[in-house]
């Protein structure tokens, strides 16, 4: 058994027990690839009344290393509109990136690492050159290295 | 645009290397350890001649099922398993050796705070209460089958040496599967190949046939005459003795004295929570210590024998007006002297003395130690026994007593039901104020009930009274239940 196996399985059961408000399972089928929806807590205008899926995977490093986590967009789940989130759902957050990423987080964590993101925002923007990114990008995720001190969220 | 970044470097997977490496220099290595412990497992495993892997797998610590939940702060914040060989860094997180390791090969940093941490300087034994709190934990044995639970310190011995699950290496040197050691064939002999199964044809191992019997077989099928099952023809009876849950069988306690004996399926349920099981289990935990206890007798007194003679050895050698001196502690005055042809092996004995002595010193320390080993497992046959009788006390104590609150019941139970009826026989009858308590009651009810033909008040306030006197709390109103 991997050493993502045994980690995974210790969360998933942990997540089938009790999530903090606002996140819930969508699916965790197999130890690759899951499923969550989140959505934030207070009346943010701009993500009120909406929520967001993610797509978590992970490799068999995990924790070791950073699962890859995304956006995806779906009939009723948008991707949330915020300068650090292109409009693909590649998300630039310096917890997710190699450098940023500690073998003490994990999905839930993470999970509410995005929601306090949301929360905190009030700009109705993309990153910039956003278009450009998604047109051209073909990159995975987690091979993206942005530039995170620029932020100021 | 962002630049992508460096290929991923995958991790090594040398546990070995890891754990060598985690060791501060400086610190004086403590045998007792359980860092210790495990590091010379592992060279153990590696250095196992056999090109078929280790004779058994490494113990999977990251995978252990826990009695109960273990407390958060005794958890690895990397795999989220109760610490296994744990370290405590620097900065004073701590981390299975293995994990943080792995760690660092990402980033040399805490993965909790990030403050930068060097495999050599940063590395230190935790506390020794976390070893002791660890090592106390209840846990089952990993092993599919096996219901064993013990304290982690317990659980390698367990797992290596004695569980009957653990999968060691097939005996045959050509194969290189593995097999539970309670399957190992006693003429060890391989019992992976494939040969067809008599009954359906199917090819099955031979270490899988039961299985395949109980479960996959296809062979002509029977109906249990019990519980209605079909089963394969040829395990119906092994069904019937083992499995049906139609079948009458004793509790599992009834050797210690439950009498308890119904259908299976009722006596397991009764089994959960019988009142033998107690004791029951403290026989049978003695039964295990006095295996244990016998099989190290049997070992002393092999030792025993072997030390006599030595020493016979030894004092014949010192008769025989020997050209050395025989080292004090080991002069042994019992002896009778055989005077003959020197053996070649004295001979040879005689020309390396020191060497002799020494291992005689050490032979009768370990003898010594061994006598002190057979008293402490005297003492401790004494106090199981001793405590077996502590705790059978107070459970005798409380059947008596269930007992007396059970006739206390049933008495009550027996005059309301005596109430009821002849309330009911008054409001058939003779009207409210007078009834027979029926002669239907006369099973159930050791006070003799009135003339089955008299209906006259006067009788039934003899049969109260007559009633009433056999409560023994002596009250004067029906009690309240
Ligand atoms: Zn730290
Ligand atoms: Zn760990
Ligand atoms: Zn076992
Ligand atoms: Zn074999
Ligand atoms: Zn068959
Ligand atoms: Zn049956
Ligand atoms: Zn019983």
């Amino acid at each position: 058994m991997s050493f993502a196996t045994k980690r995974l399985g210790k969360e998933l059961s942990k997540i089938n027990n009790s999530l903090p408000p606002g996140i819930e399972l969508v699916s965790a089928d197999n130890f690759e690839e899951w499923f969550l929806d989140i959505r934030v807590l207070d009346n943010n205008p701009l993500y009120a009344n909406q929520v967001y899926r993610l797509k978590f995977k992970f490799s068999a490093q995990y924790p070791i290393e950073p699962p890859e986590v995304v956006f995806v967009k779906l009939a009723n789940r948008p991707i949330p509109i915020h300068p650090h989130i292109y409009s693909n759902g590649i998300i630039c957050l310096d917890l997710l990136g190699q450098q940023g990423w500690s073998p003490v987080q994990n999905v839930e964590s993470i999970c509410m690492s995005l929601q306090s993101m949301l929360t905190g925002n009030n700009k109705d923007e993309r990153p910039a050159g956003d278009e450009e990114f998604v047109r051209g990008n073909r990159l995975r995720p987690k091979d993206i290295d942005f530039y995170y001190h620029d932020n100021n969220v | 645009m962002p630049p992508p970044n460096t290929p991923d470097e995958s991790l090594p997977d040398e546990e070995q290397a890891n754990l060598a490496v985690f060791l501060p220099p400086d610190q004086p290595r403590r045998p007792d350890s359980i860092l210790e412990r495990r590091t010379t497992r592992t060279t153990e495993h590696q250095t196992a001649p056999s090109q078929r892997g280790p004779a058994i797998l490494p113990l999977d610590y990251q995978v252990l099922d826990y009695v109960d939940t273990v407390d958060d702060t005794l958890l690895c914040p990397v795999c989220r398993t109760a610490f296994h060989s744990p370290i405590i860094t620097t900065c004073g997180h701590t981390f299975c050796a293995t994990c943080i390791n792995r760690a660092l090969e990402m980033q040399p940093t805490c993965p909790i705070d990030r403050k930068p941490i060097n495999k050599t300087s940063d590395f230190h034994q935790p506390p020794l209460i976390i070893k002791e709190q660890l090592d106390r934990l209840k846990v089952k044995c990993p092993n599919v089958g096996c219901g064993h639970i013990c304290s982690r310190e317990h659980l390698e011995g367990h797992y290596e040496h004695r569980c009957e699950y653990t999968q060691v290496l097939c005996p045959s040197s050509w194969c290189e599967k593995r097999i539970a050691r309670r399957y190992v064939s006693a003429d060890s002999h391989c019992m992976h190949s494939e040969a067809p199964c008599q009954y359906c044809e199917e090819n099955v191992a031979e270490i899988d046939l039961s299985h395949h019997y109980d479960y996959l077989c296809n062979g002509v099928t029977a109906t249990c005459q019990q519980c209605e099952a079909s089963i394969v023809q040829h395990r119906l009876e092994k069904h019937i003795e083992e499995d049906c849950p139609e079948t009458e069988v004793d509790c599992q306690w009834f050797s210690i004295g439950c009498k308890v004996s119904d259908k299976r399926l009722i006596v397991f349920e009764h089994e959960k929570d019988c009142p033998y099981k107690i004791i029951g289990q403290l026989v049978k935990e003695r039964a295990e210590d006095r295996k244990l206890i016998d099989g190290l007798m049997g070992r002393i007194t092999v030792l025993e024998t072997r030390a006599y003679e030595r020493h016979e050895r030894q004092a014949r050698r010192a008769q025989r007006g020997s050209l050395w001196p025989p080292p004090s502690t080991t002069a042994g005055s019992q002896g009778d002297s055989v005077p003959g042809a020197e053996t070649e092996e004295e001979r040879y004995l005689r020309s390396s003395t020191s060497p002799e002595g020494y291992m005689l010193a050490r032979f009768e320390r370990l003898e010594s130690r061994m006598e002190d080993l057979a008293k402490q497992l005297q003492d401790m046959d004494a106090y199981q026994s001793s405590f077996v009788l502590q705790q059978l006390y107070p459970i005798n104590n409380q059947l008596v007593e269930l007992g007396s609150k059970v006739g206390v019941l049933n008495m009550h139970t027996t005059w309301l039901m005596n109430m009821q009826r002849f309330q009911q026989r008054a409001v058939q009858t003779n009207g409210p104020g007078l009834a027979n308590p029926g002669m239907s009651s006369a099973a159930e009810n050791n006070a003799p009930p009135p003339a089955v033909d008299d209906y006259s008040g006067p009788h039934y306030d003899q049969y109260y009274r007559t009633f009433r006197r056999r409560n023994s709390d002596g009250r004067d109103m029906p009690p309240r239940l």
